[in-house]
């Protein structure tokens, strides 16, 4: 997960690196920090790195993480040739390492050699039954089979053992909700809220799963979601906003069918609204009237 | 039904989809295509496309606001949503989901003419190999009995693209990153500054 500031920090390094304006182990080093996927880019500037003879002795004993890194990124892009040679310097100069044994499997993986790759991290797995990234490797290897549902299963048994991993909850739901099974997408996040309530992102990720389940008390919890959104991020998210404003024209479609007095209170969507406006005005003028037209679509007062 | 109807796509429409695939190639993403009926030969015409999502697909909340944007700005221009696009996230899933489904029944309900297009990963890949002038996507349409046909086989030319040079003009993009500059409905959510009609993207 990545803040705006970590976001704009993270764009501006990669500028001033591929235009040749140096900062590359700097931005390798936030890549790794940030634990984002740009690939291609760390293949790139890594191997200038690394190829360099001057620059990798600099680096100290860093130079490993470096080569680590780049034999990742390598796979992820298919660059098999470059992973190998990575893994090979390793080997050399780890042999009998337990994290090098984990890039092998990994190379095995990104050679689709599926079975293979599932008895290296079983062996690996004998000597550390507790090794998290293993765990998930074998769950990633279920997903890009296709085996889907082997990929749940597994999470599931991960997360029993592991539950305070939260990248492991928000993977989980994420599949879920790929499959539409909604229900289940909920109780990953409210997992995920109750171990961190400040996080806004859970926040609104739960809100718009109860959205799409649908019902008078989803969308009524949903809006209480995107409110606690709203405060958690100072009123500046358009997604909890806009969120405000579909549920209480949801609401208000289902109340007006069974003539309930639905007293929720009006301010709250018209200062969702309004808020909403504001920001159009402000930052894409050329899309207010769109907004404004369907906001009164929505049937919601400003 | 839209089961022997004819579709054509215009370049840039047909573009902007792909090249949105390959700027999120780790992820699933989806777009809606928007046109008209021909009214000389019933072909219908995909004149346009807007990028939505490359996130968490299958949530309603940011599906609905875009989809009332969308039909908004192009119902003043005559233009209405006459299908969708939808990439998977594994490279060899040629099956359509329940998410595309649905997205497609809805849109069906409004122009029975729908189409789902599925990004084909294999031409795609194979692209700069060869010469081939068609699609880089399978087209689906609802049957009678409710339910997205693959249409046609190899050589079927019931999905074309408007200018036949298209491919070659995609793989010069493609060569350039110009996926960098696509901007989704995701995008736009995120940071409304950024407009999700892409109006500079071809220029």
């Amino acid at each position: 997960m990545v803040s705006k500031t970590e976001e704009t920090q993270l764009s501006n390094l990669e500028t001033q690196v591929d235009n040749g304006g140096g900062g590359a182990w700097e931005y390798l080093s936030l890549v790794r920090k940030l634990k984002v996927r740009r690939s291609d880019r760390v293949l790139k500037h890594g191997l200038s790195i690394l190829n360099d003879p001057k620059k990798r002795s600099s680096l100290g004993p860093d130079e490993w993480t470096l080569y680590e890194q780049v034999a990742v990124a390598a796979m992820d892009c298919q660059s098999l040739d470059v992973a190998k040679d990575c893994i090979k310097v390793l080997q050399k100069k780890f042999p009998e390492s337990k994290r090098v044994g984990r890039l092998e499997g990994m190379l095995l993986e990104a050679k689709g050699a599926w079975a293979e790759a599932e008895k290296a991290y079983s062996s690996l797995l004998e000597d550390n039954p507790l090794d998290q990234v293993i765990h998930k490797r074998r769950v990633a290897m279920a997903k890009a089979q296709g085996n889907v549902s082997v990929a749940i299963e597994w999470l599931n048994k991960y997360l029993e053992i592991f539950m305070a991993d939260h990248d492991a909850w928000r993977e989980l739901a994420e599949i879920y909700v790929s499959l539409q099974m909604y229900k289940q997408a909920a109780f990953c996040y409210e997992e995920l809220i109750l171990s961190q309530s400040m996080v806004p992102l859970f926040h609104l990720a739960y809100a718009d799963v109860l959205y799409t389940l649908g019902g008078l008390e989803n969308l009524q919890n949903a809006k209480k979601y995107y409110a606690s959104t709203i405060d958690l991020t100072g009123g500046k998210n358009t997604r909890a906003l806009f969120g405000i404003c579909l549920c209480s024209s949801a609401i208000g479609q289902i109340a007006k069918g069974r003539n309930k007095d639905d007293k929720e209170s009006p301010e709250l969507q018209s200062l969702a609204a309004t808020a909403l406006e504001r920001e159009y005005k402000h930052k894409a003028s050329d899309k207010l009237s769109l907004l404004t037209a369907a906001l009164k679509g929505l049937k919601v007062p400003s | 039904m839209g089961g022997e109807s004819r579709y054509e796509i215009a370049q840039n429409a047909y573009m902007k989809i792909v090249l949105h695939a390959l700027k999120h190639k780790s992820s699933a993403v989806n777009a809606v295509l928007l046109g008209r009926v021909s009214p000389t030969n019933d072909v219908v015409e995909i004149t346009d496309s807007v990028p939505l999502f490359h996130s968490h697909l299958g949530l309603l909340p940011q599906l609905e606001i875009s989809l009332i944007l969308i039909e908004e700005h192009y119902a003043a221009k005559g233009v209405n949503i006459v299908g969708y696009f939808h990439a998977n996230e594994r490279f060899d899933d040629y099956e359509l989901s329940g998410v595309a489904k649905n997205v497609g029944d809805h849109i069906y309900r409004y122009f029975p003419q729908a189409a789902i297009l599925l990004l084909d990963n294999k031409k795609l890949e194979a692209l700069p190999k060869g010469k081939d002038r068609s699609p880089v996507m399978q087209l689906y349409t609802r049957d009678s009995s409710k339910n997205w046909k693959l249409a046609g086989g190899e050589g079927s030319s019931q999905l074309t693209i408007k200018e036949p040079a298209a491919n070659a003009v995609l793989l010069d993009y493609i060569s350039t990153e110009k996926w960098q500059d696509v901007v989704d409905f995701d995008d736009h959510l995120d940071d409304i500054s950024k407009d999700w009609l892409n109006p500079e993207l071809f220029k």
